[in-house]
């Protein structure tokens, strides 16, 4: 009688490179990461308000060239999150009005007014009260 | 009973993923006026920025709706990083990042950002002299 040998499980592996085969998945993969960045910058921030507890003539506010470029990195991931992130928006909700659905595109364009609205309040009120 | 039990609300999923898309609405309503009133125009000398003095600074952290703001913006933002940035490494083939003691490391590190806001906000300007 012949002896089988048990079966061996094919585990199939996605290959490490397989968001650089397409844009999509490299635009997927860059926006998963635009975390990091936001992160730390946020991290940053948290510094600065802890900086602000010390000795008023030790306060010196960060504005390093350096500390200036990883800024506009920041803000351009963060720009796109912002952009994709709201724009999911139109896909995930569903709701309606007068037992009418609001068309996708509406829901993005008030997100997108939400953004205007609150990044104008944010710089209104870090500048006006810097006076 | 199995109908039953199949018909419970997931609340756990719930609570998790209004923290998830939570922290990623504010974090793209908010964080690119910050950075670039705070990180760029601020330190360029285009704008006056709050945190440029110290005195203006520790003004404005004083007030208790500011504290208020940067605790829950800081709370889902970070719950959102830390979910992002897990799912990210999976992506990249960590799959040890898909287990139990990862998801303590980077949820649980959401909530040590949240608390070390809270004790910096708390201490900083405080409220109650």
């Amino acid at each position: 009688m012949e002896t089988q040998a048990a079966p061996r499980e094919y585990r199939w592996r996605m290959p490490g490179n397989w968001w650089t085969r397409n844009r999509h998945y490299f635009n997927y993969m860059l926006r998963e990461f635009s975390s990091v960045p936001m992160a730390l910058w946020m991290l940053w921030l948290l510094v600065e308000i802890q900086r602000a507890g010390g000795a008023a003539s030790q306060y010196q506010p960060h504005g390093s060239p350096a500390f200036i470029a990883f800024s506009v990195i920041v803000l351009l991931f963060s720009l796109y999150h912002s952009v994709t992130f709201l724009s999911l928006a139109g896909t995930i909700l569903h709701f309606k009005v007068f037992d009418r659905p609001v068309p996708s595109r509406l829901i993005v364009l008030a997100m997108f007014g939400m953004w205007l609205v609150a990044s104008v309040v944010v710089a209104f009120v870090l500048v006006w009260f810097a006076r | 009973m199995r109908a039953e039990a199949r018909q419970r609300p997931a609340l756990a999923h719930l609570f998790f993923w209004f923290l998830f898309s939570q922290g990623g609405v504010l974090a793209a309503l908010l964080l690119p006026a910050h950075v670039l009133v705070q990180g760029i125009l601020g330190p360029l000398g285009f704008v006056p920025v709050v945190d440029r003095h110290h005195d203006t600074w520790i003004n404005v952290l004083g007030n208790p709706l500011v504290k208020l703001y940067l605790l829950v913006f800081f709370a889902f933002a970070f719950f959102h990083y830390a979910h992002r940035i897990r799912y990210f490494l999976v992506d990249l083939g960590v799959h040890a990042a898909k287990s139990v003691p990862a998801q303590v490391i980077f949820y649980g590190g959401a909530v040590v950002v949240t608390l070390i806001t809270l004790w910096v906000l708390l201490t900083t300007a405080p409220l109650f002299h």
